[in-house]
């Protein structure tokens, strides 16, 4: 989407631990944790960072 | 293709508080069925495995060395300045008692559930709610992948702390930043811990958090943190403030990590309302997780036993509906809720102290024998000796 910072996660494993704090604290609901897979909404997301703040490991970027 | 399903009490999420909620709902006459969508209950733990034991009884779950590790005799709270504050067992808080092996302990209460005749099924995530004429009647759900439906007059939420079912069903569990943590924990072994104490580090170590230490064993040890959202900035904070503690204790920072665990916890106030038309939320999906000290199963089990019998004589009556579940609403409030805001108010508070001020705290408590933990006698004993720290808390006195 033209404009909006497109979402990076972590998700080869090398950081992501697959702990789902970031599918708790995101206010939308836009995140989603299946086993070893986490996915995000990106038609929901609104870039507020929470996740970004929320995950222990510092797996997701915005950027 | 899965066939749909039917049943009296559908309880989504087979944790601690699923499981009691299911028990005691079967238990109370209903036909319970129990999802869980990982393959495994229990597995992996998210959690730092300190609990407390004064309550096991209250909701029928016995003692057993399956699932627990250690029994320690009592905490030990380390200010800024490492002065130390030892609490007997009997006056700490809800973090002292047993340290447990969390995926034992889970497993534990699904057996105990399957033995009070409740069905289960793992692989199986809920993926939504089904609706009608308003109300929800069940969850659209995937089994192994495939998708069909489960319909049940009554369904709980006990899906966790990434709880998703309560925003399904209209119900705002969404939390303020200031009442989120962040969590990181290594199980270490070769650490010179002592298996007697659960320690706790306050202060800028954690900021609006601690850093724990959970004996397991000689020498092996649960070594974590939790940091507020409100009070880090940057990119995995938790993981950055947890490593630096580490390499400034020697004891520590000798030891292998064995095992690595993540999670977000709710430090929030209790929700509004935790219940709908055919729906009742239970655990850290109703955010009943203690603010003060990041416990949650206690709290979870308890409601869950009021929950699952809530849920059967709803179905005994044919009453699902919001007006019924406030049995449930008023009960676990009774319970739980003036000391989760109260503790609440409490970690507001400590959110805010400087290491100075910590350093004062436990100064002023070293050598106090407290007849009971408080919050209160806590700070009628600072008042003693520092009077001008105490000034700002004198709502509590």
């Amino acid at each position: 989407m033209p404009g909006k910072k497109h979402l990076h996660i972590e998700s080869s494993g090398q950081l992501c631990i697959y702990c789902g704090a970031c599918v708790g604290v995101c206010p939308l609901n836009c995140v989603y944790l299946d086993e070893t897979r986490i996915t995000f909404d990106e038609k929901i997301c609104t870039r507020c960072e929470i996740c970004v703040k929320a995950c222990p490991v510092g797996a997701i970027e915005i950027g | 293709m899965v066939e749909n399903l039917t049943t009296d009490v559908l309880v989504v999420g087979a944790g601690p508080a699923g499981s009691m909620t299911a028990k005691w709902a079967a238990k109370s006459g209903a036909r319970v069925l129990m999802i869980e969508k990982r393959q495994e209950i229990g597995s992996p733990v998210r959690c730092g495995e300190g609990m407390s034991k004064d309550w096991l009884k209250e909701v029928g779950i016995a003692p057993s060395n399956r699932w627990i590790n250690v029994e320690v005799e009592g905490a030990r709270i380390f200010s800024p300045s490492e002065k130390v504050l030892e609490i007997n067992e009997k006056h700490a808080g809800n973090e002292v008692g047993y340290v447990v092996e969390r995926d034992a302990f889970d497993k534990q209460l699904a057996i105990d559930a399957g033995n009070a005749g409740v069905d289960l099924l793992l692989k199986t995530a809920a993926t939504g709610v089904i609706r009608e004429n308003g109300k929800i009647v069940g969850v659209k759900a995937k089994r192994f992948g495939e998708p069909f439906e489960i319909r049940a007059p009554v369904t709980i939420g006990a899906d966790g702390f990434e709880s998703q079912f309560g925003r399904w069903a209209g119900i705002p569990t969404n939390l303020a930043l200031r009442d989120m943590d962040s969590c990181l924990q290594y199980r270490m072994t070769n650490v010179d811990c002592d298996v007697r104490y659960c320690d706790f580090y306050l202060g800028k170590v954690a900021p609006g958090g601690y850093v724990w230490i959970f004996p397991k064993d000689v020498g092996v040890a649960n070594v974590g943190i939790g940091v507020q959202l409100s009070q880090i900035h940057g990119m995995a904070e938790a993981k950055t403030y947890l490593d630096r503690w580490i390499a400034k204790h020697p004891g520590y920072a000798k030891g292998k990590t064995i095992d690595v665990v993540g999670g977000g916890v709710s430090i929030s106030p209790p929700l509004k309302q935790t219940v709908a038309d055919g729906v009742m939320l239970v655990g850290d999906a109703a955010r009943m997780i203690d603010p003060l000290t990041g416990g949650g199963i206690a709290n979870g089990c308890i409601a869950g036993k009021i929950c699952g019998e809530v849920a059967a004589a709803a179905v005994r009556d044919k009453t699902p509906t919001k007006e019924f579940f406030q049995a449930y609403e008023k009960a676990w409030r009774a319970r739980l809720e003036e000391k989760l805001y109260r503790n609440w108010l409490a970690k507001e508070k400590l959110c805010t102290l400087s290491d100075e001020t910590f350093d004062k705290v436990v100064d002023a408590l070293e050598g106090v024998k407290l007849q009971k933990l408080s919050v209160h006698n806590i700070l009628k004993a600072v008042h003693e000796k520092y009077p001008d720290v105490t000034r700002e808390f004198e709502s509590f006195l």
